[in-house]
């Protein structure tokens, strides 16, 4: 059974690395997204194949709807909606290489380095309950805070968003008044 | 279960699932329309599937051709994969995984990228405007679908659909949770972009994000379409009519029987209920579902505790 | 395999994209009853292009696009219900009824399908619109980010939208043929996203329309049973393919075959069938607030005039149809549901009065209310002022919304070939 385990965690890894690898190397802004999408499902795939099956499919399901509306700003606000004429999908090369290179040398050093403990869950426990039980036990006032921010964010967008603007209706557009003197 | 037998196993039902679905849709098609004489459905979708497999595909205008390609085959394998989830009669599981409701959910919320994926990579107008169309709709109906399915697990205390079928034995979520099924049914037709609520490959944009498809592949993407609704029904059975569970007859009768009682409502409406605006269909998801799909999940926790 | 295929493949429908010429509305209708024929929306899914009616010389040649959107193996048909026409070779063409051509679709679908038939080579040849290999730096035609045609097209224009957001902007031209627009209206349009920015109405590519019984009621009484008649079964018409356009094509087919020698005792049916439309629950999940009109621009357009509440129906005026007591139905809103409502009310009007009209005659003095308005002698039919009406009531409106206002318009755009050629109108 190892043995599977093993050998799918290594196939999602690289396919996790070489998806990601391809945001950078495609000139079309849709695709830059589902390759991103794809990268992320396949961490999601190793997490279930390391027994937290709620998180890796919790990853997967969230990233869908994510990266849809990723995809779709970019095709909205940026100057080439079709992506016709390449648009290359890295900037400031310099930069980026020693970024990433360093990025790179940091983590490499801290997981050869770092003294991770070796705690191995026993058997039997249910990742799903601890999770629970953290989420609305010990880390409840994180969790809860965040939580209400960000409902807090999502009723302002909607609130923006609804169809009566404050400037008018929604489907007429809301775009603010063009300040006038008057007489 | 061996995998090759898993995959035998839901690759033959789900075949002979969407067989029956278009036989099912040709029936009240004929029946709406005032025809009289339904023997010529069994053989009609054969039919049907033979002309577009002697169709040659057709070629756009520098199309994304890899996710063009792409789109069919992952519509249908995420029919496929949701459907692993359910277990088809008592200790019949195709996929044993404790948490097998959100295998369900993640399966279905990407059916919103194989349907956006289908209709950006024609490179054409029609099929575009449907991906978008795909977005808005998925993105509304997904948090009540969500809702009212996570609810389903709370009289269970667990997100496996087998012991969630089982915590139905005295009560039927159906009857527990009315709001449940439903609101299920409803998001579940955006989800599987099924008349009514097929805006994304609506008529109004002549096929929307199908538009430009022809021969096999578009037969791929109406068997895949289908799988989806045949998913949707087969977990709406198992989750709000207790699934395999019932007197007299076998387990596996039971969930067939259920799950084609919930696939012929869902056809029927397609006939019967006119496709909303997509103004309507958005506001829908996020003004009356929404709310309603909390109400269902504050009572339901409620009345676990 | 291909031999069993295309066994297999007898038993369906043959999938048909229609393009249809002037006066053959009804013959379209009557075509989409046919079991062993399944019109479809977009050539992609067909295998026979028919062409239905006539067109100028010309425009047969503007019909090349949509043969070659056909996939292979693609076959073309011709027919025209009045009659042969002798410019198409005979091997392309079908001469006879409905059923005569019905056999000939699917004989030559068969045939291309099984292959003892060659599928038709594209007409036009396969060449970019504008020359651009090996131009620029990457040698597909752009320039920078924006700049350029590459791959032979236009970039999109950027225009402020509604919200003051710079966005891009798509120009586009959908019709003549396209499924979900009446056959012949060709619009040019300027989109963001979905939503419609600018509307400019191109002239149709079809020769006229003929309403012929109701153009000859301008010069003689005709029989009022006739007309009313008529009038319901246009209606009918109508109504069936708008709702095979919101996407209810069985409904659909069973209003347009109640359009079938309609006679006022099949009231009952009717109002059944209009029952079950209702139900539907069409007026308010699709059609409710939208194209509201401005009352005082829809003089003379009957059911609409009517549906913005004018009391505007030439019958008024009509000595016989004082006497059978004819008042006019009108609703109040103005929009498309009102629209729908006002037609699906005079449907059951109409058969009421040829109920009672016995043989009484009407019309004949130079002004006669016809389905879609007041048609008088000066040639305009009142499709042209409706066709008017669409770029300031679909400008603002998402895609499918705007195909929702046209539809419940009547539009008939062989009414802007009346006023573009003022002379072709009078035939």
């Amino acid at each position: 059974m190892s043995g599977i385990v093993d050998f799918l965690f290594w196939v999602f890894a690289v396919a996790a690395v070489v998806t990601g690898w391809l945001v950078f190397r495609t000139d079309s802004m849709v695709r830059a997204a589902y390759w991103l999408m794809a990268s992320f499902v396949a961490v999601g795939a190793i997490l279930v194949t390391l027994d937290a099956q709620f998180l890796g499919l919790i990853l997967i399901l969230m990233m869908a709807g994510e990266m849809t509306i990723m995809a779709i700003f970019m095709v909205m606000y940026m100057m080439n909606p079709a992506g016709l004429n390449p648009m290359t999908m890295v900037h400031q090369h310099r930069t980026a290489a020693v970024a990433g290179a360093g990025a790179f040398v940091a983590l490499a050093l801290v997981g050869l380095l770092a003294d991770f403990p070796d705690r191995p869950a026993p058997s039997g426990t249910d990742p799903t309950v601890d999770l629970g039980v953290e989420l609305l036990g010990e880390s409840m006032l994180v969790f809860e805070s965040a939580g209400v921010a960000l409902l807090a964010v999502m009723i302002g967008a909607i609130a923006l968003v609804s169809k009566r603007g404050r400037y008018g209706d929604a489907d007429e557009g809301s775009e603010e008044p063009i300040l006038e003197k008057t007489e | 279960m061996s995998p090759a037998w898993a995959v035998a196993l839901v690759g033959v039902l789900l075949m002979v699932s969407v067989y029956l679905v278009a036989v099912m849709e040709t029936i009240f098609g004929l029946r709406v329309s005032g025809v009289r004489g339904y023997g010529r459905a069994w053989a009609l979708p054969m039919s049907r599937a033979a002309l577009l497999l002697s169709q040659r595909r057709s070629v756009t205008e520098r199309p994304d051709a890899q996710a063009w390609a792409l789109a069919p085959a992952l519509l249908g394998g995420l029919g496929a994969v949701a459907l692993t989830a359910i277990p088809l009669a008592a200790g019949v599981e195709v996929a044993d995984v404790d948490a097998g409701i959100v295998l369900f959910g993640a399966a279905l919320v990407q059916v919103m990228v194989a349907v956006f994926l289908h209709g950006w990579a024609a490179n054409s107008l029609f099929p575009v405007l449907g991906a978008f169309r795909m977005a808005a709709l998925a993105l509304s109906v997904s948090i009540p679908f969500s809702l009212v399915v996570i609810t389903t697990a709370l009289p269970a205390e667990s997100l496996s659909v087998g012991l969630i079928i089982s915590s139905q034995e005295s009560l039927w979520n159906v009857v527990r949770q009315p709001l449940g099924l439903p609101i299920y049914l409803i998001t579940g037709l955006g989800f599987s972009f099924w008349a009514p609520l097929q805006l994304p490959d609506a008529r109004d944009l002549s096929g929307g994000t199908s538009a430009e498809v022809s021969g096999a592949a578009l037969l791929v993407w109406r068997v895949a379409r289908a799988s989806i609704l045949v998913a949707v029904a087969a977990m709406g059975a198992a989750a709000f009519l207790g699934g395999y569970l019932g007197p007299w007859l076998p387990g596996w009768l039971w969930m067939a029987v259920k799950t084609f009682g919930l696939l012929a409502i869902l056809v029927w409406s397609g006939h019967r209920i006119a496709r909303p605006r997509m103004e309507t269909a958005v506001k829908l998801g996020w003004t009356v579902l929404l709310p309603l799909a909390l109400v269902d999940v504050f009572v339901s926790g409620a009345l676990t505790l | 395999m291909r031999d069993l295929l295309a066994r297999l493949a007898v038993g369906a429908p043959v999938p048909v994209f229609p393009v249809a010429g002037g006066g053959t509305r009804e013959a379209l209708a009557r075509l989409r009853l046919r079991p062993d024929v399944h019109l479809v929306d977009t050539p992609r899914h067909a295998i026979v292009l028919l062409v239905l009616g006539e067109f100028p010389p010309g425009e047969i040649a503007g019909l090349a696009a949509v043969h070659d959107m056909i996939p292979s193996p693609r076959v073309t048909v011709h027919w025209t219900p009045g009659g042969p026409r002798d410019d198409v070779p005979r091997s392309m063409r079908v001469d006879g009824d409905d059923t005569a051509l019905v056999a000939a679709l699917s004989r030559v679908a068969g045939e291309v399908l099984s292959g003892t038939r060659a599928s038709e080579p594209p007409i036009r040849p396969d060449v970019d619109p504008v020359e651009w290999r090996g131009i620029g730096p990457y040698g597909h035609g752009g320039k920078g980010m924006t700049g350029g045609t590459p791959f032979g097209r236009p970039l999109a224009e950027r225009a402020p939208d509604r919200d003051g957001l710079e966005l891009d902007q798509l120009s586009v031209t959908v019709g003549p043929w396209l499924g979900a627009l009446p056959p012949g209206l060709e619009l040019g349009i300027k989109l963001q996203g979905d939503v419609i920015q600018e509307v400019e109405i191109h002239p149709p590519a079809v020769t006229l329309e003929r309403p012929d019984g109701w153009v000859r009621a301008l010069e003689v009484p005709v029989p009022v049973a006739e007309l009313e008649l008529d009038r319901a079964r246009h209606h009918l018409v109508w109504l069936g393919e708008a709702l095979r356009v919101h996407d209810l094509p069985a409904l659909g087919q069973r209003t347009l075959r109640l359009a079938q020698g309609l006679t006022p005792g099949d009231r009952g049916e009717v109002e059944r069938v209009l029952a079950e439309v209702r139900r539907t629950g069409i007026y308010r999940l699709a059609l409710r607030g939208l194209g509201a009109v401005d009352p005082s621009q829809v003089g003379g357009l009957g059911p609409v005039a009517r549906a913005a509440g004018l009391e505007d129906d030439a019958r008024l005026d009509d000595p016989t149809y004082q006497e059978l007591g004819f008042r006019p139905v009108s609703h109040r809103g103005a929009d498309a549901a009102d629209r729908w409502r006002q037609r699906i009310a005079e449907i059951t009007q109409s058969l009421d009065l040829a109920g009672r009209a016995g043989d009484r005659t009407a019309f004949g003095d130079g002004v006669v209310e016809g389905p879609r308005g007041r048609i008088t002698s000066d040639g305009i039919l009142p499709g042209a002022v409706t066709v008017d009406l669409l770029p300031e009531l679909l400008t603002g409106l998402e895609w499918g919304d705007a195909v929702a206002v046209v539809w419940s318009l009547d539009v008939d755009p062989t009414g802007v070939a009346s006023r573009s050629s003022p002379e072709g109108a009078a035939a």
